[in-house]
This record gives C-alpha cells, structure tokens and sequence, in this order.
C-alpha cells in the first residue's frame, strides 16, 4: 500500500476531523486567494479602465493626477500643437464642470457635466441609446446631451427629453441661467462614481453654459498615441513641445496611483496575507500534530509491521497535503464569493468609479495561491514528521498495551 | 455631529471677501475663533507647503493639539522643489521672520532650530524672502495622505502675504482662503450655513463632519469587520476539528466516568466550565497578542511611510468585543464537540 493509499485511509476513518479542518482551510484559503486578488486587483482595475477609454496620454496644466487643479489654456492652439507631432495620432480636449439638474421633483445635484470635442468610440461614455453627440440630428442642437444610464432611470430619462441644466462653478455660488438641453443619447460613462450623475455634451455648448470661465480652456487634454511610437514616447514628445504643460501616459498615471492611491489596500493584503498564511500554517500544524498524537500506537503498529521512516513521514506528509488540497481547492470558488461580497463593501467609498473593482481575477493570483498552500502544507507537516521519525517503537507500543 | 462650518473660497481674485467685513452670522460663531483666520496657497506638488495664521502664536503653532490643527488649514501654498530655495545659513537671524518647518523637511533639507532659510514663490527665485527656523514640528498626521511627503512649512499670515500677495490684486493683502468657525451649538450647522448663503452671496460654508454615505473609514471599517467575520468562521471550523479530537481522546475517560454513576449533565457541566475558561484563556491570550502585534505593524508602517499615523490600535471596545465573540464560540464548539461522545452509550464508549 503507497503512502498517499494510507493517508487517504486515514482521512476517510477520521471523516468529521477531516471535514472541520478542510473546511477551515477553504475558509481562510479562501481569504489568503482574496488578499492575492487584492494585491493587484485596484490597479489592474483602475489600468483596464484607462486603456479602455482609447486615450493613452493624459495632459494637465499641473503636475499631478487624477487631481485636476488648473485648466489648460488656449486649449484649441495646444490641440493643434499636439496633432502636429509624429507620436500623436488623436487629441480630445474635455472640460468638466459641476451642474444642477433643475426639475418639477427634486433638484438633482452630483451632477457633472463633461464638454468635449470628441463623441464616437474615443470617447469616456458607451452609447446605450440614442444617437452620439457628433451624429444626425444631435449635429442642429445647440446644447446635446448624453446622460448617464442612472440619471436616466432615476429621472426617466430617454433620447428626445429636454433636461434643464444649471452650472454651479465649482465652490462658487453662481447664478448663472438655466440651459435647456436636448437628450440625444443614454450612455454608461465609465469615470462616473456610484454616487454621481455624469452627462456630456459639446465643448461648445459647455462654454457657452458656463460664462464664469473664460473660453478655449481645458481641463484635461487626452492623447492617443500611434501604436509604432507608444504612450511614453507620446508624453515625452509633448513635453518637449510644450514644457508648461504635465503629460502622463497610463503607465505613469497607474505608477502614481499604485505609489499613492492605492498604498493602503496593498499594505492590508501584505498585512493580511502573513496573518492569514500564519494562520493556517498553525491551525494545519496544531491538528496534524493532534492528530498524530492520538495515533502513535497506530504508527509504532506500523513501524514495527517494517514500514520505514520515509514512509510514515510520506504518509503524514500526504494527510497534510490532502487536507490543505481539498481545502484549498475549495477555497477558490469560496473566494470568488467572498471577493464578490467584499468588493461591493469596497466600491462604496465615495469618489471611485463606478466600474473600478477590488478584486480582479488573475492567473497569477492561483498560481501564488497554490504555491503558497503547498509550502504551509509541507511546513506545517514538519513537526509531525519529527515526531513520528524519532518515535520509539517498542516503547511506544508497551504504553499502548499497558494503557 | 458637525462641530464646525467651513467658508470655502469662492471668488474671483478681483472679489474676494475681506476677512475684515465678514460678521458672524446671527451670533452662531465665536468671535475669537473667527480670529483663527487662515491663509494658504497652493502651487505646484512635490514642493513644500506652506501655512500662515492669524490668531495662534507662533509656540502654539508647535504642539500637535489636534483640534487646534483642525481649526486651521484652507489655501495651500506649494511651492515647487526647485522654487523652494533652502540656503541654510547662521547670520542676522533674530532681525527676520520666523517660520516652523516639519521634521520631514527639517530632515530632507539638513535644516536645523536657528538655520536661515530663503522661499521663493517663483521656480526661478524670485519673489524670495529670507525666513529664521524657529522651530521644527511633527505634523498632525493625515489618514487620507499618509503617503505623501509632508514638506511643510508654517509662517505668520502677514509674512505670507508679503511673499505671496500679486502685484495686480489689490484685494491679496486682505483675502482669506478659507475661514474655519466654531459654532457655539454644533447642531447649528445646517442653519448656519444658510445663513453665510443669505447673508454672504457668493460665499459658500460647509460642515466639517463628514456625512456618513460619504465617509471612505465608515466603508474601511465595514471591510474589516467582514474580514473579521470571515477569520473567525475559519478559526471556528479547525476550533472544532481540534475539539472533535479532543474530545475523542477522552472516550474512555469519559465512558469510566458515565460507568461510575456521573449523570452526562454533570459531565456536561464540567465541559462547559472547562471550555469557559479555556476560551477565556485563549480570549485573553489572543488580546495580548494583539497588544505586541499592534506595536510591531505600527512601527514597521510609521517607519515605512515616515508618518506619526497610528495605523492599529487596540482599544477596550474591540478587545472587549473580541472575547465576546470568541468566548461563547470556543463554548460552543467545546460542547459541540463534547456531546458527540457523551450523548453515546455507555459500552460504545469502550468500542463494545
């Protein structure tokens, strides 16, 4: 009979044991897998959501993002500049201001309203419904305007509606006068946080609605690189063309995030990862020594039939292992739940995106997590091993009599 | 509960509000925490950032009372690495303005107490004025920005101003960017702020208490307790695996025992009292573990991150709540675990 035959044995004879403590294991496996997803789940997130915009430069007039302080100035000049380079294939200017949705129920505020030249696949929204702001009839509108699919459910809102629209500069009590927009699209706006209402319309429009700044300025001035030249090759372009300005590639912008933003959530999962692998390492440890206290007449029996030491030691080895493995393998699909759970906790903190995540699933997340369960498998097997190595034989099996 | 209201800034330079013309409103504020009028401007990151105040004196400013600190800040002023001009030096100290620097910049600059230090406001130094050390503080530190590096500087607001103020504002000398009031009845808030809106076009409080759907700890704190809950349905299954086993090693004991006359009540009595204090033991020594832990995790991120910022804390409530929830678990599955034999007969106990 092999060494995994008699631990299998084993753990078939001891079934409620058994049971308990691979359920253990796929409960904290399954928290060791989440903290792994959490360990690159936010930036991978945050990553996928930049790239997925078409844009893969970022220019602001002051140096730091996603922060937006100053407005870029001349913007249309900066613009042309920009098309002008070899690196540059796209640019998109996009102004963002705060509004008020005037309407017969509540005024809704967390409204923000995106001016922007570009409409179609480059554009920071999905079309739902409706038609983009750059096509048919939406091109004869003075003020269009694509609302976000929750403004839309929340107001009833559809293509065709008018909403009206007040600008409030930001930290400024404005007066400015209502502008009646035309609805030409729903859209899902993929920066939008949970507890915002995002519409976009023309840059012209947006000037034309908020007079309390001055015309031609951008807040935020978006590139898209030609693929042979790449986004740092881009950024390092305009900085050389335009020095004043800030340029950042998504590279940059996801390095300062990881460096900054995201420092807290990898911290608790380097905190939580430890704990949790301490954890099992010493509950796994604590009952497989247990375990074999409890049956050291059995193994001495053993010893004395001629099993050899390699064999015995292969076989708690491999009681080790069935228990971390089936936990372990539990724990995947248990993780998937608990990430889901926890990500939802997670995506309520204000200001995030509505479509960022905590947790992304990636290979490389299961292939730390299985490496990680074997060797707290394989360690916390060592002492029981020890013991039954150094196990006396006749002696032990006289106690057993005798006792 | 909103303790305070914030005005926020609002204008245009060429329409600031004077800090000189603004009156409480309806007599909610203290005159004399009207006073603590702040002045901050902000420029580039990666710089250092600079405070001025009216209001404390300047030894105050050194101590870390946190809700002094809170009564403060509303315009930064960050001045780029390269426009900060820091030339240390030993001559005509006592003849300039005094300014208190943060013991991060203290350390990055090699500035020490008494040095000479010169701030420019222009990458290219102009606009410079020469300032004397006059002491060197922790800065209170800050959950949200414990990353950053915190290059801080804190001066007089009429030194500020001198440095700061625009040719061609004239209104720079006598604009505020923020002014922070306490309210003699905090629950004022709601109405104080629409009383700044009414009686202060253009101006615009806010309370400084977060509201709780906005607040990013309330959702962190959320986090951890599920991942509490997770860690303690894990502990619970191997804690009963361990019983299971436990109690498997005392069969025959307890089979001699059940033979000698002793009612499986008494027998669970002596198990509950038994897993009582072994679960008020573990509770216990789980808590101190905690205690050393939070020490170590401290001092690894405070070092990690160069912030004063207390990252764990063990307080009573959550050491108490902790041995709430593991005493009567580890009860639990001690009886569980226990009346898996005692509920058998007597002669399968001895495998009859």
């Amino acid at each position: 009979m092999t060494s995994f035959a008699l631990a299998w044995r084993t753990v078939l004879r001891y079934r409620v044991r058994s049971a308990l403590a691979a359920a253990g294991v796929a409960i904290i496996g399954a928290l060791l897998f989440d903290m792994l997803l959490l360990a690159r789940g936010l930036v991978d997130s945050f990553a996928d959501l930049l790239n997925s915009s078409g844009f893969d430069v970022r220019v602001v007039a002051h140096e730091g993002l996603p922060v937006l302080r100053e407005p870029v100035a001349d913007a249309s000049r900066v613009a042309a500049d920009l098309r002008g380079l070899a690196e540059v294939e796209d640019v998109a200017l996009v102004r963002l201001v705060d509004a008020v949705i005037v309407g017969a129920q509540e005024d809704l505020r967390n409204v923000t309203v995106i001016g922007t030249i570009r409409s179609g696949t480059r554009s920071a929204w999905k079309l739902l419904k409706g038609t983009d702001l750059g096509a048919g009839a939406a091109q004869s509108e003075r003020c269009p305007l694509i609302v976000g699919r929750r403004l839309a459910e929340v107001r009833g809102i559809a293509p065709g509606h008018t909403v009206n629209l007040r600008i409030t500069p930001h930290r400024t009590a404005s007066a400015l006068p209502l502008v009646a927009c035309r609805v030409v699209g729903v859209g899902d706006f993929a920066f939008a946080t949970a507890n915002e209402f995002a519409v976009a319309t023309t840059m012209a429009a947006l000037e034309a609605a908020d007079t309390t700044r001055p015309p031609d300025q951008a807040d935020l001035v978006l590139v898209t690189s030609r693929p042979e030249a790449g986004g740092a090759a881009a950024a390092r372009a305009i900085g050389h063309l335009h020095p004043e300005l800030h340029a950042y590639s998504n590279e940059d912008v996801v390095a300062q995030f990881n460096q900054h933003g995201f420092a807290y959530f990898r911290q608790v999962s380097i905190v939580l990862t430890s704990v949790t692998l301490v954890f099992a390492f010493l509950l796994v440890g604590t009952l497989l020594t247990v375990s074999t206290n409890q049956r050291l007449g059995e193994i001495a029996a053993l010893r004395a039939l001629g099993l050899r030491r390699s064999r015995v030691a292969a076989m708690l080895l491999w009681e080790s292992a069935v228990l971390v493995g089936s936990g372990g393998l539990l724990a995947l699909p248990l993780g998937g739940l608990l990430a889901y759970g926890l990500d939802h906790v997670l995506r309520q903190m204000p200001g995030l995106p509505e479509r960022l995540h905590f947790f992304v699933f990636n290979v490389s997340a299961v292939v730390q997590h299985g490496l990680l369960l074997s060797a707290t498998a394989v360690v916390a097997a060592v002492y029981p091993i020890w013991l039954s190595a150094r196990l006396p034989i006749a002696e032990t099996l006289r106690r057993e009599v005798v006792g | 509960m909103a303790r305070s209201a914030t005005f926020l800034p609002s204008h245009p330079a060429e329409n600031r509000p004077k800090h000189s013309k603004i009156s409480c409103a309806r007599d909610r504020c203290r005159q004399a925490d009207y006073k603590n009028v702040n002045r901050l401007q902000k420029r580039h990151d990666g710089g250092v950032r600079f405070r001025a105040e009216l209001g404390w004196p300047m030894g105050q400013l050194s101590d870390h009372n946190p809700q002094m600190l809170r009564s403060r800040s509303s315009r930064d002023l960050l001045l780029g690495a390269c426009s900060a001009l820091l030339a240390a030096n030993v001559l005509v100290a006592s003849e300039l303005p005094d300014v208190l620097i943060t013991r991060q910049l203290a350390a990055r600059a090699s500035l020490n107490v008494g040095d000479v230090v010169t701030l420019a406001t222009d990458p290219d130094g102009r606009r410079a004025a020469r300032f004397h050390v006059a002491g060197i503080y922790e800065p209170t530190p800050d959950p949200m920005r414990f990353t950053a590096a915190r290059l801080e500087a804190r001066m007089h607001l009429a030194d500020l101003v001198r440095l700061t103020a625009a040719d061609d504002d004239p209104g720079a000398e006598e604009s505020v960017g923020a002014i922070n009031v306490r309210l003699v009845d905090p629950a004022d808030a709601d109405q104080f702020r629409v009383d700044v809106r009414t009686r202060l076009p253009g101006v615009t409080a806010a309370p400084t208490a977060r509201a709780p759907d906005n607040d990013p700890f309330g959702v962190l704190d959320r986090f951890h307790v599920a991942i509490s809950i997770v860690t303690v349905l894990g502990g619970t299954a191997f804690l009963l695996a361990l019983m299971v086993i436990r109690a498997e090693e005392r069969r025959d004991i307890i089979g001699l025992l059940r033979l000698i006359g002793i009612s499986r009540r008494s027998l669970l009595a002596a198990v509950l009292a038994e897993g009582l204090l072994i679960a008020a033991l573990g509770a216990a020594f789980g808590v101190v573990i905690a205690l050393a832990g939070q020490g170590i995790v401290n001092r690894i991120f405070q070092a990690r991150y160069d912030t004063a910022l207390v990252f764990v804390r063990v307080t009573r409530s959550i050491a108490l709540r902790s041995i709430a929830v593991a005493v009567p678990l580890g009860v639990v599955a001690g009886l569980a675990a226990s009346w898996t034999v005692l509920r058998r007969d007597v002669l399968s106990l001895f495998r009859r």
